[in-house]
């Protein structure tokens, strides 16, 4: 189905047919084909008549009208957790310095009962409501592709939001084309992933995540000598390495920078200005929730803080592309697909941000994004598909079948439907019903569906949707789970937005020497 | 009987048929379960007399026979953890004769194939690991209504009807318990137990004896080839008489149903099961056919006690307890433990340490004969009760292949197997054929209940005693808590951890090694990480070897009088070993210490000393309760730690 929105377009887009520029902004519309690619972007209230689009396609299509709010291209968080995304942030008790590096914190004794075991309930017991989860907390920040998608024994794209690592573009490419490492490879592995990326795969790997000069560093150098130090690298971190070793990434590819989960494990984060010196692709990803943001546009006021205290200079503009454009390209490499810009033949992820009314005329469009906080996220559109958004917009673009949300107090309407299932329409709050009961009886819930799927496998049914975690398992007892499941102890599920709380749970935690408190000034 | 092609017997009796004791006893005869006609399936109709008969298994053709074959080729191969041992200690390759099987089994007709296919896998004398053909997907086992024991010298055995089941399946009121057996369709019968012998799996001959045994009157169908015969002649004497009169008994097939407390397939118990099927479906048939007031009470979920003079108790499937009178060594505890097939060890160990409180504190005589396994956990814990020891539970290897480690990386197993992975990588540089071997049963948890019974312990044991049982056995004696009794050789050495296809095909899933579903319902258990006992006998497997005790041979008596003479050696053997005890009570304020025959008690507080060395004799010490988490007291006599007891205070 067609869709046509009309607002401030902030199309980010070097395309000329679209804009001047990359910073320009102006009224228009955004035409989004049965394809679910752009078809038009057009100023004013121009037609796309004379264009090489099929009119037709557009005779009925529903027109959104966003007035002057802001019509961006949708959000890409590029570094994420999705089995984790239900945990509040997690500290070692009574440690008083930072981590050195990735392979130290998962063997504090508190950390598989903190973060392994409840994630793994969840996983476990409630695979696809822990997958609706995530992926909610990403669309109400206005995020349309994600990565971290935890292993599944079922391809995950299609659904609410893209998942990087599965997205097949409905068949359209391949599967595979978009790798991805949490844990450290061996250099055989290493060797594999450079092979596939001289054939056209993308590889986004955890690399060099530590202190400056901390023995990970060397990840980085193994990397380099394994060849994986090419155009279709995304390295995640890197915060361990000199910046001077950017300097052998030959032809450079991308770097995801996580501030938050930075400043608050090892107390330093990514030499940002290092990187983009040396043509680095930056990008801006929100990591976990034992330490990072619910959303990767919070996750850009934490870089724009980082920025300022460190007097980096990057402009709203600089960091808005770094969730927009930047990962786009690095999307469009692998999919042979633009993304994260508005232009004709990219994917149509949008996003539409309120406008600043307190910021005067003509305000900069890019600081509004960067200071927009979940309730300035007044719709979301996943490959032309509205999926989340105001009553108002959502009626407008012609969706009915949507159930009620509340964010931060606002209401919202979500067009989710079950992961298994003829479309019924799925509540985010049967979703955290199922989540809560989890969390109530963790032995009941993982022994239920350990039978399930035992039945399924004796009945020759196909087995129930399984996923599994992609982060260290931390210091457990051969079997990996407590002797007794009831023990498990399940912390309480965090609310989807950045709220009170959350900000309350930052000072005196973490080793970010009181700069993450600065992040709630933005949701004031 | 046991659906060995998953998992384990299923067997559904509605209850609203009410069936009686009797029927179920008499099932239907082994004639008409394999030449009868086949039932429809349908439901009987209310009040109609219940259908035993088993459907027909389904004839496989050329394609399926295939796919069973690669499947078995596959595992065997890839997973199977005592290939490397089987290979050289009889000379096989299992592998290489699937391979050669393979060439012409299209061509087979059923019955060669299965008999092909059945001695290979039976030919690596595992009772763990066992294929079960198309038909076999319900828990029948076909019975003689009698048990046959020997006793005496292990090379001149005399064989005794020990048991009979209900008259009604007997025509000759002679034939009762007690008399003695001659000959078995004509053949004598230690020669028919020896012939049979060559059948069973088991790495002894001894082991391979006692089964046979078994299978004289006992076959688990889901495991093996039925009976040759319908019916069978039995040649046998009334004792102290010459006659030698002769009784035509019909093999019959019953089904003997699982118990409420054993392990539920699916279940995290189901991944962590050392047991044989066979023999553990064979012990239910048992226990309907000679015990079946134990037997119905099980299936209503009542408690109830054995007998006279035994203690009632809700896991009367595995456990059964008593006082035995001894004339020279006072009252001492019996504790039989029939099984370990249970889904929740919590819950069984709790039972025993209940039991162990109303037995005689002056020595227990735990007995595993007979005893087939079952989960691991409830095995390996339960040996903390008698001993102030640490308990060093047993380790596990999986087999290091290609096929291991593509199952210990893929990501949906990282719970169970991370902590193999890194020595199985090694494996590849090492040359090792094995992982590191890791406890199955964590040692904290082997270790976070502590001692609950004062007395000296003896523990009897046979070939028979099998899987978790020579766990048990290995456990009690590398752990030095005491005297292991071995009636036979040894115990019956099944030394591994046991999947079923179900939990193979899971583990596989999304790694290069995917299995597929097997047709019919075919299945089959493979033993999968082999264990590896600890302590004095640290690195040796308990596979084919078991665990030897103090040999001890049967008497008559034995047989007819509830092991009586078995009992008196025993405790004979308890008798020289120096009482002591520890009883501790808590209370609201303080905390009550009465002790027996130690002279120091040493307290900690949350692991920490609390106080000097206490000299002590005989009675009770008291102190004030401390505001703490644990509180724990040692007891020595002569210097030597002969008590422990540790509380939560919590
Ligand atoms: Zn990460």
């Amino acid at each position: 189905m067609s869709l046509i929105i009309a607002g401030r377009i902030i199309p980010i887009s070097g395309d000329q047919k679209v804009a001047p520029s990359e910073t320009a902004s102006f009224q228009g519309r955004v035409w989004i084909g049965n394809d679910g690619r752009i078809a038009a972007v057009t100023k004013g209230t121009a037609s796309i008549a004379g264009s090489q689009m099929n009119l037709a396609d557009f005779d009925n299509a529903p027109v959104v009208d966003a007035g002057t709010d802001l019509v961006v291209p949708g959000f890409i968080d590029l570094h994420s957790h999705l089995a984790y995304a239900t945990l509040p942030l997690w500290v070692e008790p009574n440690r008083t310095v930072p981590f050195q590096h990735h392979d130290i914190w998962p063997t504090r004794p508190t950390y598989p009962e903190s973060v392994t075991w409840p994630a793994y309930a969840f996983i476990e017991a409630a695979p696809a409501e822990l997958l609706a989860y995530a992926e909610i907390r990403a669309l109400i920040g206005g995020t349309t592709s994600i990565q971290g998608s935890p292993p599944s024994n079922r391809p995950l794209d299609g659904w609410l939001v893209r998942n990087i690592e599965d997205e097949t573009l409905g068949g359209e490419i391949g599967r595979h084309k978009v790798l991805a490492s949490t844990l450290t490879l061996k250099p055989e592995q290493l060797g594999e992933r450079a092979i596939s990326m001289r054939q056209g795969a993308t590889f986004i790997y955890h690399c060099a995540e530590g202190s400056p000069g901390s023995i990970v560093q060397r990840e980085y150098r193994a990397a380099h000598t394994a060849g994986c130090l090419q155009r279709r690298l995304v390295a995640i971190h890197t915060n361990a390495i000199d910046s001077a070793s950017y300097g052998t990434w030959g032809e450079p590819g991308a770097i995801v920078w996580s501030p938050f989960s930075n400043l608050w494990l090892y107390g330093a984060t990514t030499d940002v200005p290092a990187a983009v010196a040396r043509k680095i692709n930056l990008c801006v990803g929100s990591d976990w929730g034992p330490s990072g943001t619910r959303n990767v546009l919070g996750e850009l006021k934490v870089a724009s803080l980082v920025s300022e205290v460190k007097g980096w200079g990057l402009s709203a503009f600089d960091l808005v592309k770094m969730i927009t454009a930047n990962p786009g390209d690095v999307l469009a490499q692998a999919w042979s697909r633009q993304a994260g810009r508005l232009e004709p033949g990219a994917l149509g992820d949008v996003a539409v941000i309120a406008a600043n009314a307190k910021a005067g005329s003509r305000p900069d469009p890019f600081k509004t994004i960067l200071r927009a906080t979940e309730a300035d996220v007044q719709l979301v559109v996943v490959d032309g598909r509205p999926q989340y958004g105001t009553e108002r917009l959502m009626r407008q673009a012609g969706v009915t079948q949507t159930s009620m949300i509340a964010i931060n107090g606002e209401t919202r309407r979500l067009a989710l439907t079950r992961f298994e299932g003829n479309g019924e329409p799925w509540s985010y709050k049967e979703i955290l019903a199922r989540l809560e009961e989890v969390r109530d009886d963790p032995k009941e819930a993982i022994e239920s569906a350990r039978r399930l799927a035992f039945a399924a496998i004796r009945s020759g049914e196909p087995p129930p949707l399984r996923l599994a975690l992609d982060m260290p398992t931390g210091r457990v007892p051969v079997g990996g789970l407590p002797k007794d499941l009831s023990k498990i102890s399940v912390p309480p599920i965090q609310p989807l937005a950045h709220d009170k709380e959350f900000f309350a749970s930052i000072p005196g935690r973490g080793f970010h020497d009181g700069l993450l408190e600065g992040l709630a000034d933005f949701y004031d | 009987m046991m659906d060995c092609s998953k998992d384990w017997p299923i067997f559904m009796i509605d209850q609203d048929l009410n069936v009686t004791l009797l029927q179920a006893q008499t099932g239907q005869l082994l004639s008409e379960f394999l030449l009868g006609e086949s039932p429809s399936g349908q439901r009987a109709k209310r009040g109609a007399r219940p259908d035993f008969r088993i459907p027909r298994a389904r004839l496989l053709d050329g394609g399926e026979r295939l796919q069973i074959i690669d499947t078995l080729i596959a595992v065997i191969g890839g997973v199977y953890c005592h290939l490397p041992q089987k290979r050289a200690a009889y000379a096989l390759d299992p592998v290489q004769a699937l391979q050669l099987l393979r060439a012409h089994v299209a061509a087979l007709s059923e019955g060669e194939f299965h008999l092909a296919l059945t001695s290979i896998v039976s030919g690596l004398r595992d009772a763990h690991t066992r294929y079960s053909g198309p038909g076999a997907k319900q828990g029948a086992v076909a019975a003689l209504p009698f048990l046959v024991e020997q006793y005496g010298p292990y090379d001149n055995p005399i064989f005794v009807v020990s048991k009979v089941s209900a008259p009604e399946l007997i025509r000759d009121a002679k034939f009762t318990s007690g008399v003695i057996l001659e000959s078995w369709n004509s053949i004598p019968f230690a020669r028919a137990v020896d012939l049979h012998a060559d059948r069973e799996t088991g790495g002894r001959p001894d082991a391979r004896r006692a089964r046979a045994l078994e299978s004289l009157t006992f076959r688990a169908l889901e495991c093996g080839p039925p009976p040759d015969e319908m019916m069978v002649d039995i040649g046998y004497r009334i004792p102290l008489r010459r006659t030698l009169r002769e009784v035509r008994i019909p093999w019959r097939v019953v089904q003997p149903d699982r118990a409420q407390t054993s392990h539920q397939p699916g279940s995290r118990a189901s991944r962590y099961i050392a047991a044989d099927p066979a023999a553990e479906a064979v012990r239910r048939t048992k226990k309907l056919m000679f015990s079946g007031n134990i037997w119905q009470a099980d299936r209503s979920g009542t408690p109830v006690a054995r007998g006279e003079r035994w203690i009632e108790t809700r896991f009367q499937d595995a456990l059964a307890a008593r006082v035995v009178k001894n004339g020279s060594s006072g009252n001492l505890g019996y504790l039989r433990i029939w099984s370990f097939d249970v889904n929740d060890d919590d819950a069984f160990i709790a039972e025993v340490v209940r039991l162990l409180e109303l037995l005689p504190d002056n020595g227990l005589i735990l007995d595993l004969r007979g005893n087939p396994g079952g989960l691991i956990w409830a095995a390996e814990r339960l040996l903390q009760l008698f001993t102030p020891n640490t308990i060093t539970p047993a380790r596990f290897s999986l087999l290091a292949s290609h096929m291991t480690r593509a199952m210990a990386s893929s990501p949906f197993n990282r719970m169970e197997f991370e902590a193999w992975l890194p020595s199985l990588e090694a494996a590849i540089s090492t040359g090792e054929p094995y992982s590191q071997p890791l406890p199955l049963t964590d040692p904290t948890w082997c270790n976070d209940i502590g001692q609950r019974y004062s007395g000296p312990v003896v523990c009897v044991v046979d070939p028979n005693t099998y899987s978790s049982g020579d766990l048990f056995a290995a456990g009690f004696v590398d752990n030095e808590i005491g005297t292991l009794v071995c009636v036979g050789e040894a115990t019956g050495a099944g030394g591994a951890n046991v999947w079923t296809h179900y939990d193979l095909r899971e583990a596989l899933r999304g790694t290069s090694f995917e299995l597929d579903a097997l047709p019919a319902d075919v299945g089959y258990t493979m033993a999968i990480r082999r264990a590896i006992r600890c302590g004095a006998c640290d690195g040796m497997p308990i596979e084919d070897l078991g665990i030897p005790g103090i040999a001890y041979e049967m008497t008559l008596d034995d047989l007819l009088h509830e092991n009586r003479d078995l009992i008196a050696f025993c405790a004979s053997l308890l008798k020289g070993i120096p009482r002591t005890a520890m009883i501790v009570e808590l209370n609201e304020s303080s905390v009550t210490v009465t002790t027996r025959g130690l002279e120091e008690l040493e307290t900690y507080v949350n692991g920490r000393p609390f106080e000097a060395v206490r000299r002590i004799s005989d009675g009770a010490q008291q102190l004030a309760r401390p505001d703490a988490e644990t509180i724990e007291f040692v007891g020595r006599h002569k210097g030597e730690i002969c008590q422990r007891r540790k509380l939560s205070l919590k």
